[in-house]
């Protein structure tokens, strides 16, 4: 394989990763702009989702990666899948402050993170205790389809992430920029009590961002199944601290923040394995983690104005 | 029980602690003789050993509540190095250089037939208090780029540091072996005898352990390096601008409780025999954490209560439920009831403790601000005592050649684009009151602020006593005897009115954390000295503070807590006292008696620069009048000529009313 | 006031609970009068359980058999079971396993135990069972190091060997699984991955130092980590070298996802594994195509499907509704020298001690299902089979059923 080409997969691969991670990321800074709230437990609802979405297509008949689709089936089965998922992970991220988060709306200090600290065990534990710690074979009905660019491969799920990434990502884009909700959390993110009088109902608004956010992240369980046709009740605390990482990097509370940190430590993590060893991949991205909090706690794109895509 | 009960309620408050302290060591020390069973001698010793650290943790979150979600780092640095040093696992070649350390017994020599190797055999009891210097030398240096850090940022760097620690770790095998673990570690050796697997020695190491450092914690919390820890825990702010040097005083906290860490990972792979990177995850830094919250932040029995009760349901309790829930299904037929496991669930059990703790339980089981009892009908009813007073020992006779006084040149400061002082000129001389005083928005807390050091100048200087303030941390302006009030009251909210007080006093007393531990007679004196000040100071305000003095001052009223103020900013012996608004909230009574106070201690020698809206206060104690407006002076003079200038007047009560003759100038 | 009296009644209750159940836990231990305990440490917990039930199963059949004739002269074997897998390990966790051997050495009732499953857990055990002379048998792990004489300071202080087992050890499985590359395979060139553990680490190093031997060119060693789940990163590495076989030293947390992205990066590869790839999950987990043509060996003479063999099975098949595997035998191989022992130690009257019974297995000479088993000095097997297997899509036969691993002979020893 020449270099280009091994330089074209790994992008291709740190591309995906990246997608995954940028879509964690965004519900996570979403939620920190507007609340200034660190959420451990949305890492674990991105866990959640993943297995919602399998069990998903299992009711739908889809066992494995044996049962292949094509065409409108399968266009039909993702959609109804990725609906299910993300309006099930959204409903129990509104769940979860309403619960837990609402009544420390008003407390200062770390109570509501530890709170969050809490959640995430909770989830993680009731999952782990109902569907044990072995990984689950995920239901895959996308037909093995690639594409070779000289000897690197591009193949139809490594597409299907990036588009449904992008859509998402644009479609949160508009929806916090154009229109009326969007505006009213950006003015929350800003100065929740001059919202308040200007008539925005910040609770709403709260409800409204964790339900989003919620939804993002279970998607991002959905692909994670999809892409590695595996899932199992771990994924969220690997996945999440490097989505974690991709948050800070990008600017906590920065939309647009949350994207391009996602795919820089996607590429991160698949150059870093190529030319370096997967088991130092680790260590570098904590390590960026440490530095830009201590020398640029801001990120790339800086705290501007939370949320201002 | 009830007669127990009437012969505790007998003993007086303070031998009751006493009492209970003695009796949980007496059945601590009895316990393994009286039940013999060695699985549950180490699991109370594992206990223990979790209450080591939870201690450790309470003195970073509990006591100076910083963050830190990744304390199994120390944990592990502790344990990493009593196993390298004692086990198989690094052994260099054997050359003369190993001869005086195999003397000591710290090396042995291993005949091989390629080349003799060294075997590290460095003694457990050695390296106990090493470890624990390695972990807070680690504390030291994790701690000191970060902890300026705000609050949720400080966890995040620290969850960082907590995972970075195991995977490197994990990748330098050829020190630790990695993933596989550290195998074979030295059990500790007494006269001669290896601890061997029997858990009864491992168990009064841990018992000793843990009696030490709930003395240590104790000792600290209740001295000069206590408080000034809560005082950055409750307003790191107000701690700074009474003298608190926070970076140290945090750096100190860190590595304290980094060192508790890393004496517990020798002791606990010591007692196991193996190491292994997993054992020091963040699932583990999360555990200690739900200790501390279950117990109680900042209380030391609080904690240890909760570390051993959580460790104790994880190897008794859920063990034994789960027993009897297998045998209540053989019992009546239902075979899934063997199947329920709850030893499995213990982090289940966690996050639920996380979450209902911080739901309806903030302070824990055993909170750590102690309850007072109601005051006496006498205590609460305060008068209004006119005249000031004549004389404050203490604060001594200051007179006017003591210093300088303060100069303000030039001084401008922007907020981006918005300049909030512009080239403003004050001067303050020694034992002068002056008055500061204008609309607001016109930049007097931010001439406060960029005196005391909060704020930075963006040009001209600021001189006390002929030295340069500018560039200078707030609580070295402090040191220099520069002392203020804040207009919002910035107090130590959980903390009593006595301890706000002591606080005050922080840049004044000399007691280190050493000396805090072990409280030799000059620190006793000291604190006794201490408390005789502040007792005095409170005594100024009649018998408004001083009944209240162990009470928090969340507790007081409005215009109490400003006198609370006054009298921190007082105990740091100030040559110079900045006041902002001090008799905003009060009704006119207590602001004529707050005045004449403020008089007496201008009589007294005190220098006093103020902040006022009521003209009368100013008019009485005012030598000099200073108005700024949109940060500019405007003008400047005795009470009486500022009272009749017309730009002034325009200030406060607008362009047209001087034009309309509505004012008598 | 009130909360401080809420909170001293708690502290009081909670001690008196503590109490109690001390007190309560110390009455209800059971006194059955003449019985042993055997201890059994497996991983019954994370990416390995459904191995770890069945070799468990199969220690049990033996011990069933046993009592159900009345026991050992008169003895009754009581099983005690201790899982050393944690599920934020996600696999065996050496920490827990020296938990469960202070836990077993310091209950009296223990004459020996079977276990463990994991070399990993081995190394952290082996000291303590040496400092108590407790003698543990295992059925499955493979790794060399805690038997070699060279670290008997280390693993066996006290000196004796407490460690035995039924099953070869990587000194052998991963050299003879070289010379059936190179022999049979003819692979020239060859990507060895481990996944960090003590028996993975120790496998693929054993399989390099024999595949340089015979002439193999490595192109390359990499590490993976169990609980990450992207591996393509270093697949693609792989691929860009274009070796014709990858070698993978590790159990299957990081096997199955391994498995998974091989499948996809790299179709074409000769993919082989220790004993360690070689179970359940890498069938139910990975499932077909992922799977197929995976290589995997097992360090005991394969028997199952012998035809003396056939009752054994059934009755196996019937009592725990799953079909045995190759440990499994060797488990039951492992209860019958325990039995074996005890029956000797207890021939003459005398009560059966922990010592006597670690004398009695270190000299026994018993015919079990593999064969005849007797133990060298240090406790290793003296018989040295390996057999190799390959994993072909069968459909007449269920798609977890072990069968699916197809045996195809012994490796070559040389």
């Amino acid at each position: 394989m020449s270099f280009s080409d091994l330089l074209l997969q790994q992008t291709i691969n740190g591309l995906s990763l990246g997608a995954m991670y940028a879509l964690l990321a965004l519900g996570f800074t979403l939620v920190y702009g507007i609340l200034e709230l660190i959420n451990f437990a949305h890492f674990n609802v991105f866990m959640v989702g993943s297995f919602i979405g399998m069990w998903t297509l299992q009711l739908m008949g889809i066992n494995g990666q044996s049962i292949v689709m094509t065409g409108l089936p399968l266009i039909g089965t993702m959609l109804i899948a990725l609906i299910v998922t993300m309006v099930l992970s959204g409903a129990l991220g509104v769940l979860i402050e309403r619960v837990s988060l609402r009544p420390l709306r008003d407390v200062k200090g770390p109570a509501a993170m530890i709170t969050t600290i809490g959640v995430s065990y909770v989830l993680f534990n009731i999952i782990l205790l109902t569907v044990g710690a072995d990984s689950k074979n995920y239901p895959n009905p996308l037909p093995p389809v690639q594409w070779d660019i000289g000897d690197a491969v591009l193949r139809l799920r490594e597409v299907l992430i990036w588009v449904i990434a992008v859509l998402l990502m644009l479609g949160l884009h508009f929806f916090v920029q154009r229109s009326k909700m969007g505006k009213a959390m950006r003015a929350t993110a800003q100065d929740p009590e001059a919202a308040r009088m200007m008539g925005v109902e910040v609770d709403r608004v709260i409800v409204i961002a964790f339900f989003l956010g919620s939804a993002l992240a279970g998607a991002g369980g959905l692909i994670f199944g999809l892409y590695y046709n595996f899932t199992s009740f771990i994924i969220g605390f690997t996945a999440g601290l490097r989505a974690f990482t991709a948050a800070v990097l990008g600017g906590i509370g920065n939309v647009p923040g949350a994207m391009l940190g996602g795919v820089i430590i996607g590429l991160i993590e698949a150059m870093g394995g190529q030319f370096i060893a997967t088991a130092w991949t680790d260590v570098i991205i904590f390590s960026i983690l440490v530095l830009v909090l201590v020398f640029r706690p801001a990120g790339l794109l800086g705290r501007v104005a939370p949320n201002k895509s | 029980m009830r007669m127990i009960t009437k012969l505790f309620a007998r003993i007086p408050m303070a031998r009751r602690q006493h009492l209970l302290t003695l009796l949980a060591g007496v059945a601590a020390i009895a316990f393994p003789l009286l039940h013999d069973n060695d699985a549950d001698i180490d699991s109370a010793a594992n206990a223990a050993a979790y209450a080591t650290l939870a201690l450790g943790l309470n003195i970073v979150v509990g006591f100076a509540g910083l963050l830190d979600l990744g304390y199994a780092a120390f944990f592990a640095i502790g344990a990493y190095a009593y196993g390298i040093l004692t086990s198989f696992q690094v052994m260099p070649h054997w050359s003369g250089f190993w001869e005086p350390f195999a003397w000591l017994e710290l090396v042995r020599r291993i005949p091989q037939p390629g080349g003799d190797l060294v075997h590290f055999t460095v003694s457990f009891w050695i390296m106990l208090p090493v470890s624990a210097l390695i972990a807070a030398a680690f504390g030291v240096l994790f701690g000191a780029p970060t902890l300026r850090l705000r609050g949720d940022y400080l966890a995040i760097v620290t969850l960082g540091f907590g995972e970075i620690v195991p995977i490197v770790v994990r990748n330098v095998d050829s020190v630790t072996n990695g993933a596989a673990g550290l195998n074979g570690i030295q059990a500790p050796r007494l006269f001669g005898h290896s601890f061997g697997v029997a858990a009864l020695p491992y168990y009064y190491v841990a018992i000793g352990l843990v009696a030490l450092l709930v003395f240590v914690s104790i000792r600290l919390r209740d001295s000069r390096i206590g408080r000034a820890w809560m005082a950055i825990r409750e307003d790191e702010i107000a701690a700074a601008a009474m003298g608190v040097d926070r970076t140290r005083t945090k750096l100190l906290a860190f590595a304290i409780g980094a060192g508790f860490a890393g004496a517990t990972g020798t002791f606990y792979v010591a007692k196991l025999q193996t190491a292994t990177p997993e054992m020091f995850g963040f699932p583990v830094s999360v555990m200690i954490l739900v200790m501390v919250v279950l117990g109680g932040m900042g209380s030391v029995w609080g904690v240890v209560l909760g570390a051993v009760s959580l460790q104790l349901l994880q190897s008794w309790f859920l063990e034994d439920i789960s027993g009897w829930i297998h045998d209540l299904g053989t019992l009546i037929g239902q075979p899934w009831m063997l199947k329920i496991d709850l030893t499995e669930s213990i982090e289940l059990i966690f996050g639920l403790i996380l979450v209902f703790m911080m739901l309806y339980r903030r302070d824990g089981l055993i909170p750590a601000t102690r309850k007072q009892s109601a005051l006496s009908f006498e205590e609460q009813h305060a008068e209004v005592r006119r005249g000031g007073f004549p004389a404050l020992t203490g604060l001594g006779n200051f007179t006017h050649s003591d210093h300088t006084g303060l100069e303000v040149r030039d001084i401008t400061v922007r907020f981006g684009g918005l300049v909030a002082l512009n080239k403003v000129n004050l001067a303050v001389p020694a034992g002068d009151v002056v008055a500061v005083i204008g609309p607001n928005g016109s930049g007097k807390s931010t001439l406060f602020n960029v005196i005391t050091g909060l704020t930075a100048a963006d040009g001209g200087t600021i001189r006390f006593d002929t030295q340069s303030l500018l560039g200078l941390p707030p609580h070295q302006i402090l040191r220099r005897g520069v002392a203020r009030t804040f207009q919002n009251i910035r107090l130590f909210t959980n903390l009593s009115v006595l301890d706000n007080v002591l606080i005050g006093q922080h840049a004044r007393l000399k007691t280190g954390p050493i000396a805090a531990v072990f409280r030799p007679p000059s620190t006793r004196r000291e604190e006794a000295a201490a408390r005789v000040w502040a007792t005095e100071i409170l005594s100024l305000f009649g018998n408004r503070l001083l009944p209240r003095a162990t009470q928090t001052v969340s507790h007081l009223s409005y215009a109490n807590r400003r006198r609370v103020e006054i009298a921190r900013a007082l105990a740091s012996r100030p040559k110079i006292l900045l006041l902002d608004e001090p008799t905003a909230g009060m009704n006119p009574a207590e602001t004529l008696e707050l005045a004449e106070q403020i008089k007496s201690l201008h009589s007294l020698g005190l220098t006093i620069l103020l902040i006022e809206h009521k003209l009368d206060v100013v008019t009485r104690l005012a030598d000099k009048v200073v108005v700024l407006d949109h940060g500019e002076k405007i003008a400047e003079g005795t009470p009486d000529e500022v009272r009749r200038n017309d730009a002034v007047l325009q200030a406060y009560l607008g362009r047209g009313t001087l034009a309309e003759g509505m004012v008598d100038a | 006031m009130k909360s401080r009296l809420i909170t001293r009644r708690h502290t009081i209750s909670l001690a008196s609970g503590v109490a109690a159940t001390a007190l309560f836990g110390a009455h209800t231990a059971r006194s059955a009068d003449k019985s042993v305990t055997v201890g059994i440490n497996l991983s019954l917990t994370g990416a390995d359980a459904e191995s770890a039930k069945r070799i468990e199963d199969g220690a049990i059949m033996a011990f069933d058999e046993a009592n159900a004739t009345g026991g050992i002269n008169g003895y009754k074997i009581v099983v005690t079971p201790y899982d050393d897998g944690s599920a934020t390990a996600g696999q065996y966790d050496p920490a827990q396993a020296a938990t469960n051997a202070r836990k077993m050495v310091s209950n009296k009732a223990t004459v020996a135990a079977i276990g463990p499953q994991m070399s990993g857990a081995g190394k952290a055990m082996a000291p303590i069972l040496s400092e108590g002379n407790l003698a543990i048998i295992t059925p499955s792990s493979t790794n060399p190091d805690i038997t070699d004489p060279k670290f008997a300071a280390q693993y066996r202080p006290e000196g004796k060997a407490i460690y035995f087992r039924t099953v070869a050890t990587d000194a052998f499985q991963g050299p003879y699984m070289a010379n059936y590359y190179a022999d049979v395979l003819h692979v020239k060139t060859v990507y060895i991955l481990d996944d960090s553990g003590a028996y993975g680490v120790g496998l693929a190093d054993a399989f390099q130092g024999q595949a340089e031997k015979k002439g193999i060119k490595i192109l390359g060693r990499d590490r993976l980590d169990p609980k990450a789940a992207d591996y393509t990163a270093v697949l693609t590495k792989i691929k860009s070298l274009n070796p014709d076989a990858i070698y993978y030293g590790g159990v299957l947390q990081a096997g199955v996802k391994l498995a998974k992205q091989a499948y996809d990066i790299v179709p074409k590869m000769i993919k082989g594994g220790g004993d360690g790839v070689q179970g359940p999950e890498m069938l139910t987990a990975v499932g077909y195509p992922a799977n197929e043509g995976w290589y995997a060996t097992v360090a005991s003479p394969h028997v199952t499907e012998d035809a003396k063999m056939a009752d054994w099975v059934k009755t196996y098949k019937a009592k725990f509704n799953v079909d045995p595997d190759d440990y499994a035998v060797t488990a039951y191989d492992a209860a019958t020298v325990i039995l074996a022992a005890l029956k000797q130690v207890t021939s003459n009257g005398k009560e059966p001690t922990r010592d006597a019974v670690r004398d009695a297995i270190q000299a026994v000479k018993v015919n079990t299902l593999q064969g005849p088993v007797s133990f060298d000095a240090n406790g290793d097997l003296q018989d040295k089979t390996i057999s190799v297997f390959q994993i072909k899509q069968d459909k007449s036969i269920p798609a977890d059923d072990m069968r699916q691993y197809h045996y195809i002979g012994i490796a070559p020893s040389a």
